[in-house]
């Protein structure tokens, strides 16, 4: 790409309105403004914008006006509710509480060596009463949508608390009445009709890891006894689909979505991964660079790749996924996804690591199994190499001083982009997010430093990459955005206040009976 | 570039930073017009978990940090990595400094109302464990008080009018006491 020329542009103050911008082609300029609106300009379009010299009745000073660029006619008012639509979060509290049931895992992975425990290690089991305590205090949240999400180690280990925190969360909620999901994510290995029917029965949202074609995943996800941890999770993928189908779902949206690492070896096998989803019935990838978090220096070495070799691998696994949407495959990427969300709807889909600022805190917790409550997961996994910076007190704390802490505090200043170098500046402001415990592990502090930051680089890359094709204005590929970017809630995961699930699963099932 | 010592580096500009090495430390003597004391802090904390930081004045108008690596550096590459890292992160505190200042009330509003909407309002117990015998003003330097009390000196005596009243008011209260005794 050619840089253009400022000093032959000549930018200076005229009718434009605050803006900021970013070249991602030739021939190609993206303005943004303070509420998100975008404009992509020829160089030429630029330069009278940059200007101030649009002349009105042309073309381009109508598309700067409907996107409100211009100074005279800002529409302060229109400008002030999309920026309070797109921080709608701001005020919600907490709303992902990340339990983490027990360390123990009966995987071992090679991107996860501190945040996880061996089979025999039942001291990093939650206890009941701890499991109590952590749910009173996720029902403690000022937010009125509740999602309690079983992690690990591997959470199917102490089946027995994921049981009892989602019964005894389910009989306080009928009086405390949010609204309610309970989510796992489990490599499936340990999964059993029983604990399956369970879990339907509770309406448990499920959700795996899948590293890639069985290859990858068996070299970086070790399984004792079978040695197949790609197996054990696809069959039970190919189950819970079927269940869902037994019980009258509808499988184009209730379907069990995987979670990529993307390590060094899979840079390469971009196309092989996209179809190991489509295979397994995924309907979304989400490609995420391997993290800082949990694994030896040693191990780092192995794993980590320079950043542009991910936007290299990302681009490719884009761009096919675009073509097999284009032949009738539906499978998304998440990432896209949520950016697109932005960019396409003015909306926030509230990812709670891509936003502003970060959801640390004050958009969701973590609780260890030794009782322990954290910023975040990252902080979390932080505390598992004996930093305890992210830490918040434990389930015996008031939940007021949890989330008045001072170090939530620090990371709400520290993941607001209008404090951020950088970040002030870039066109992709009203749409990005920067992570505080990822900063911190990184580069020494939480603010961070974003132009050699690894985060700010996946960001960047994927909103040139999405902003490229934006202004490539495809009609096939803008459909395929529209689809990506359309939510559809799973309603059925979601337990309403006042209702068990019992109850609801016998309501759903009188209209079929009849 | 300065180099008082062994160690130099010639792709540092002089005019930024002064640099003397040893085998594990490096000290850099900035310009405290170009970088704000706090910019200063922000940037040398980053590194106390790999290097003993210390930083003093050498003459007026600058600051020096230098950095004593906790463990042996071997190589004078390692050392031109924490002067390179140290300057990128003072640049970064520095404008981090100007920009939280220009955005402060947008960034102390967002903060605001991000913590309140996750506190939500205190319930009646919080009320009933809130300490109200805390003192209202915490006032270490004393600005709050008068004059008089800071500096001990005697208050203004009452005008002879004032005091010739007073007395008057004191005499029944003198037979008062003198009857109940």
């Amino acid at each position: 790409m050619k840089p253009i020329n400022l000093a032959e542009i000549k930018p200076r103050p005229g009718t434009q309105a605050f803006f900021r911008w970013r070249q991602i082609g030739d021939d190609a300029i993206l303005i943004t403004n303070l509420e998100g609106n975008w404009l992509i300009l020829t160089v030429e379009e630029f330069t009278q914008f940059a200007r101030g010299e649009s002349t009105p009745d042309s073309p381009l000073h109508e598309r700067l006006l409907d996107k409100n660029f211009l100074r005279s006619n800002y529409d302060v008012q229109a400008a002030s509710e999309r920026v309070k639509a797109r921080k709608y979060f701001v005020h919600g509290g907490p709303l992902l509480h990340v339990m983490v049931v027990t360390l123990r895992c009966n995987e071992t992975c090679v991107y996860c060596h501190a945040s996880r425990a061996n089979m025999d290690q039942v001291d990093t089991d939650m206890s009941i009463e701890t499991a109590r305590k952590a749910v009173d205090l996720a029902l403690s949240s000022t937010n009125g949508f509740i999602t309690i999400e079983f992690q690990g180690g591997e959470p199917l280990v102490n089946f027995p608390v994921v049981k009892e925190i989602i019964e005894y969360a389910t009989e306080r909620n009928k009086e405390i009445q949010k609204r309610l999901e309970f989510t796992m994510v489990s490599n499936f290995a340990l999964l059993t009709e029983e604990k399956l029917a369970y879990l339907l029965a509770n309406k448990v949202q499920l959700c795996t890891s899948i590293d890639g074609p069985e290859e990858l995943h068996n070299a970086q996800r070790k399984l004792p006894v079978s040695h197949n941890a790609f197996q054990a999770a696809a069959g039970w993928i190919k189950r819970v689909n079927e269940a869902y189908i037994e019980i009258g779902l509808d499988p184009t949206l209730y379907h069990v979505e995987a979670l990529l690492t993307t390590t060094k070896a899979t840079l390469g096998k971009w196309k092989e991964v996209v179809d190991t989803y489509v295979g397994l019935g995924c309907k979304t990838i989400f490609l995420r660079p391997v993290d800082p978090f949990g694994f030896a220096e040693r191990a780092r070495l192995r794993l980590e790749y320079p950043r542009g070799e991910y936007l290299e691998f990302y681009r490719k696994s884009v761009d096919y996924m675009i073509e097999l949407n284009k032949q009738g495959v539906e499978i998304l990427e998440r990432y896209a996804a949520i950016f697109l969300t932005k960019m396409l709807r003015g909306e926030d889909p509230n990812f709670l690591d891509n936003r502003n600022p970060a959801g640390a805190g004050i958009g969701q917790l973590a609780y260890s199994y030794d009782g322990k409550v954290y910023s975040c997961d990252e902080g979390r996994m932080l505390a598992a190499t004996q930093d305890q910076t992210f830490c918040l007190g434990d389930v015996d704390t008031p939940y007021r001083k949890i989330v008045g802490h001072e170090t939530i505090r620090a990371m709400v200043i520290a993941t607001n982009l209008d404090q951020q170098p950088d970040c002030v500046n870039c066109a992709y402001n009203p749409y990005c997010g920067t992570n505080a415990a990822y900063n911190y592990k990184a580069q020494g502090s939480v603010f961070g430093r974003m132009r050699d930051n690894n985060v700010c680089a996946v960001h960047k890359g994927i909103q040139d990459y999405l902003f490229e094709k934006l202004a490539e204005n495809d009609p096939e590929v803008m459909a395929i955005f529209e689809r990506w970017t359309t939510i559809r809630p799973r309603e059925h995961f979601v337990q309403e206040p006042g209702r068990t699930p019992e109850l609801e699963s016998d309501l759903e099932a009188a209209p079929s009976e009849a | 570039m300065s180099s008082e010592n062994q160690t130099s580096f010639t792709d540092i500009p002089e005019a930024i930073a002064s640099v003397s090495g040893t085998d594990r430390s490096v000290s850099m003597t900035v310009d405290s017009e170009l970088y704000p004391l706090q910019a200063v802090y922000g940037a040398s904390y980053i590194f106390i978990d790999r290097c003993y930081v210390f930083i003093d004045r050498p003459a007026a108008g600058s600051y020096r940090i230098t950095l004593s690596a906790k463990e042996s550096v071997e190589e004078v590459e390692a050392l031109r990595r924490i002067v390179g890292e140290f300057a990128n992160e003072l640049l970064s505190c520095t404008w981090r400094h100007q920009v939280t200042q220009d955005n402060r009330v947008a960034i102390e509003t967002v903060t605001v109302q991000a913590i309140a909407g996750a506190m939500g309002e205190p319930s009646l117990d919080d009320l009933a464990d809130f300490d109200f015998t805390d003192e209202a003003l915490d006032d270490p330097l004393g600005i709050a008080q008068s004059w008089e009390e800071k500096h001990g000196r005697p208050s203004p005596g009452p005008s002879p009018e004032a005091k010739a009243e007073a007395d008057a008011d004191a005499e029944p209260k003198a037979d008062t006491e003198e009857a109940s005794a």
